[in-house]
């Protein structure tokens, strides 16, 4: 996990399962706000229509209720699916893996939605239950070690183990310096 | 600024040096000094010992590999906002 591009990927999956974690846990079924953006219907438009049928495609199941709230605005909402899209596929990390690291995250950042969703794609693309078992120790006891680390102020004296990565950015040239 | 003043390994205990080879066997590197973390778990091994097999069992391959699980411990880390 040494190259650049792979933390990238990864913290590009950590913004959009928060992004729609956010969503989904406030105004998602179940939340007092919900009934201020109702989940958009099949028939609202074409757009949508056709935004729904890339997301079922893409979770081989239902469209997802956060994208539902956010097809209020169908041109925000098929921007968004895209990036989530892109930061999902399996690129230099597989989307196994990523999915493995939206549920960490939605674990840490406590997303009833996040939780439950990211451990059913989990569960979808192949990860039995010690792989679920696997991440849901690492997230819980990266937990601990966070809280002893901040409760101390302890500063951080492991960064120089990692090597840099002196590649460009993607089609950029190699730094002259 | 730490809340505590983190011990020089030489401070330790017998005991303790055991546990500083098996950091640095873990992590494969050869620290002047070991991490602070590690210094910690050291104070008490009635926790850091066992709160160091908990994290260390999690962390081996298994249906994910080593790697996979540290990136996953380090955007944990990220997401509580921990420097350390």
């Amino acid at each position: 996990m040494s190259e650049d591009a792979l933390w990238y990927e990864a913290a590009q999956v950590v913004g959009v399962t928060n992004a729609v974690n956010v969503v989904a846990d406030a105004l998602g079924a179940g939340s007092p706000a919900s009934s201020l953006l109702p989940p958009v219907g099949e028939s609202a438009s074409d757009d949508v229509r056709a935004l729904f049928a890339e997301v079922r495609a893409f979770y081989d199941g239902d469209v997802p209720e956060p994208f539902r709230v956010m097809a209020n605005d169908p041109a925000y909402a098929t921007d968004v699916f895209h990036a989530v899209k892109h930061a999902f596929a399996d690129n230099r990390l597989g989307r196994r893996f990523k999915e493995a690291l939206a549920f960490a995250v939605s674990l840490t950042t406590r997303s009833p939605f996040g939780t439950a969703f990211h451990l059913g794609e989990m569960k979808r693309l192949g990860v039995r239950p010690r792989g679920v078992m696997e991440i849901l120790g690492v997230a819980q006891m990266f937990s601990s070690y966070t809280k002893i680390a901040d409760t101390l102020q302890l500063e951080p004296d492991m960064g120089h183990i990692a090597p840099a990565d002196p590649s460009p950015a993607p089609g950029g040239c190699p730094s002259s310096g | 600024m730490p809340t505590v003043r983190l011990r020089t390994a030489a401070e330790y205990p017998e005991s303790a040096q055991r546990l500083f080879e098996l950091s640095k066997s873990w992590f494969n590197y050869d620290f002047a000094e070991p991490p602070a973390m590690s210094r910690v778990m050291a104070w008490d091994p009635e926790f850091g010992g066992h709160h160091g097999r908990a994290m260390k069992r999690m962390l081996m391959p298994g249906e994910f590999t080593r790697a996979e699980k540290e990136m996953t411990a380090a955007v944990v880390s990220g997401v509580n906002a921990c420097e350390y």
